[in-house]
């Protein structure tokens, strides 16, 4: 009766750990097949789903919108299916968003550097400085992917509960120690969890509906009540209040909305 | 029958974790004990050892080299305790000391900061802003010891097998969780993995008896021969050869030994 995130500097070994701790479980899983959802639904390319989900920010900040709206959609969903419970939730980025609820597990599986270096390299036999200096291109630029759009670093422990090193232990015994964890009763939802959860999808359910128009909203959810974030001109500041207020009430689930648009340092009217 | 390093900054209940590990596997428990053989063995006051364990290396330390010296008398002690098996260290730099020993399970454990400064002030009877700075300046100068002296940071995941977060997950699971990856066969010590110990020993214990005259000097051992890796100019290698050839009726189990100038030593050199 819990959720568990996994997060890994492997793809591979996060989907496979995933899935075995889903079957121990007797969980679902829900993995990047998710993206085939948020195509359909949110009118997404999954091509560009996946890029999102991989691609470090450019130095010229293009295509940030449309990285923002890919992740904002892809985070909408996956909270939607997280609030059914009994899930194993990887690749999705899950472990960035899913922060302060209780009855998450959160691990992170570090895959054996020569098993990584030869996936990242796509080679069979690279020397040992090679595999050393790739591993540590990609822990930096995941890092600064991370940064970049959750403010979290996926690479600090402390983002985590556990984290298992697949060095010396075998994919089975780690799938163990988790399913262990998640079994013990702190894991469990509590109804504070569970209605810390319904507001973090409902807030980035409204979000998503706002990004495309609103690219620099921030929005919050307490139980039916929507607090949105924004800036604006001094002069348009009351106009795009009552948009916004408008768009949002109308959203599913939504009782009061609540909007705050704060003068943008570039945009002051004369 | 393994042998545990544990990891953990100030009030992250590390210890509590390894006191509870060991009595539970009816091992040893060592941390200080380390420094009190190294005193006795090169007669130095713990005090100094202490410095050298904790303190980042100094400008002057750079130059000096005593705290090289220091550390190579502290990783013998730890590698002669670590022989023995069965055996909780939870002092400084257990995982970097033993590193290349495949039957030591290296687990890290962490806390949150809010955590460690409740349990800091309750203990010292001093404020919040003291504790915090006490802790973050504790922290600063763990990592900025490792990684002069390593090039590592002690933060980093992937030097471990496990890393445990003391929040929701209590001290006793962490117990828990450590035990039964101990009992695990990859850890168990094999005649192979105990001829590697036995080779670490000796390594050691030669660098501890070259450390205070030669510098940058790196040892490695295999099969119990001996190889010297110097940095040192014709004059002092002829020196050191000479010592060398003492050393082979000095130390017992040392079969031959040969010194290398000007060539990189291996990544198992000590």
């Amino acid at each position: 009766m819990s959720i568990i995130i996994i997060s890994s500097d492997s793809y591979e070994k996060g989907e496979e750990i995933a899935h075995k701790t889903a079957l121990a479980m007797d969980y679902t899983c829900l993995g990047r097949e998710l993206l085939a959802v948020v195509e359909a639904q949110c009118r997404i390319p999954r091509d560009k789903l996946e890029w999102a989900l991989k691609a470090s920010p450019s130095s010229w900040g293009r295509s940030v919108g449309l990285q923002d709206r890919c992740l904002a959609s892809i985070q909408s969903m996956t909270l939607g299916e997280l609030l059914k419970d009994n899930r194993v939730c990887h690749g999705l980025a899950a472990h960035l968003y899913v922060v302060g609820i209780s009855h998450a597990l959160r691990v992170r599986i570090l895959a054996d550097p020569a098993e990584l270096a030869r996936e990242l390299s796509g080679q069979g036999d690279i020397s040992s400085e090679r595999a050393l200096r790739l591993i540590d291109r990609q822990r930096k630029s995941r890092q600064q992917w991370s940064l970049t759009h959750y403010q979290l670093d996926e690479t600090d422990p402390s983002q985590y509960d556990l984290v298992i090193s697949l060095s010396q232990i075998h994919t089975d015994e780690a799938v163990k120690i988790i399913a262990q964890t998640a079994g013990y009763r702190r894991f469990a939802p509590m109804t504070y969890s569970l209605r810390c959860i319904k507001d973090a999808e409902q807030a980035s359910r409204v979000r998503t509906g706002l990004l495309e128009a609103y690219p620099k909203v921030k929005v919050r959810a307490e139980g039916g009540t929507v607090i949105v974030e924004t800036k604006g001109s001094r002069r348009n500041r009351l106009k795009k209040a009552a948009a916004i207020k408008e768009k949002v009430q109308n959203m599913e689930g939504v009782d009061y909305a609540e909007v705050h648009v704060k003068n943008g340092l570039f945009k002051r009217a004369p | 029958m393994a042998i545990i390093t544990i990891s953990r900054g100030s009030y992250s209940k590390g210890k509590e974790v390894a006191e509870k590990v060991a009595a539970r596997l009816g091992y040893a428990c060592i941390s200080r004990e380390v420094l009190l053989d190294a005193g006795d063995r090169f007669d130095i006051p713990e005090v100094r050892l202490i410095r050298a364990i904790h303190d980042a290396p100094s400008i002057l330390d750079r130059f000096s080299h005593g705290k090289q010296a220091f550390m190579a008398y502290i990783r013998y002690a730890l590698a002669r305790r670590a022989q023995k098996d069965n055996l909780v260290y939870h002092g400084l730099a257990g995982h970097l000391l033993l590193k290349g020993i495949p039957h030591i399970l290296k687990v890290r454990i962490i806390a949150n900061l809010e955590d460690r400064i409740k349990s800091e002030m309750s203990r010292e009877k001093i404020s919040e802003e003291e504790a915090r700075s006490l802790i973050l300046r504790d922290d600063q100068e763990r990592r900025k010891w490792t990684r002069s002296l390593y090039g590592l940071d002690p933060w980093d995941s992937a030097l471990y097998d496990l890393v445990l977060h003391i929040h929701k997950l209590t001290v006793d699971d962490a117990v828990t969780f450590i035990c039964e990856a101990a009992r695990l066969k990859q850890f168990e010590p094999t005649p192979e993995t105990r001829r590697k110990m036995d080779d670490l020993v000796t390594a050691c214990e030669v660098k501890a008896l070259l450390a205070n005259e030669y510098v940058d000097v790196s040892v490695a051992c295999e099969f119990g021969n001996v190889l010297i890796y110097a940095q040192s100019g014709e004059r002092l290698q002829h020196k050191l050869q000479e010592r060398a050839r003492k050393m082979v009726r000095e130390i017992k189990g040392v079969h031959h030994v040969e010194v290398h100038s000007g060539v990189p030593a291996p990544a198992q050199a000590v």
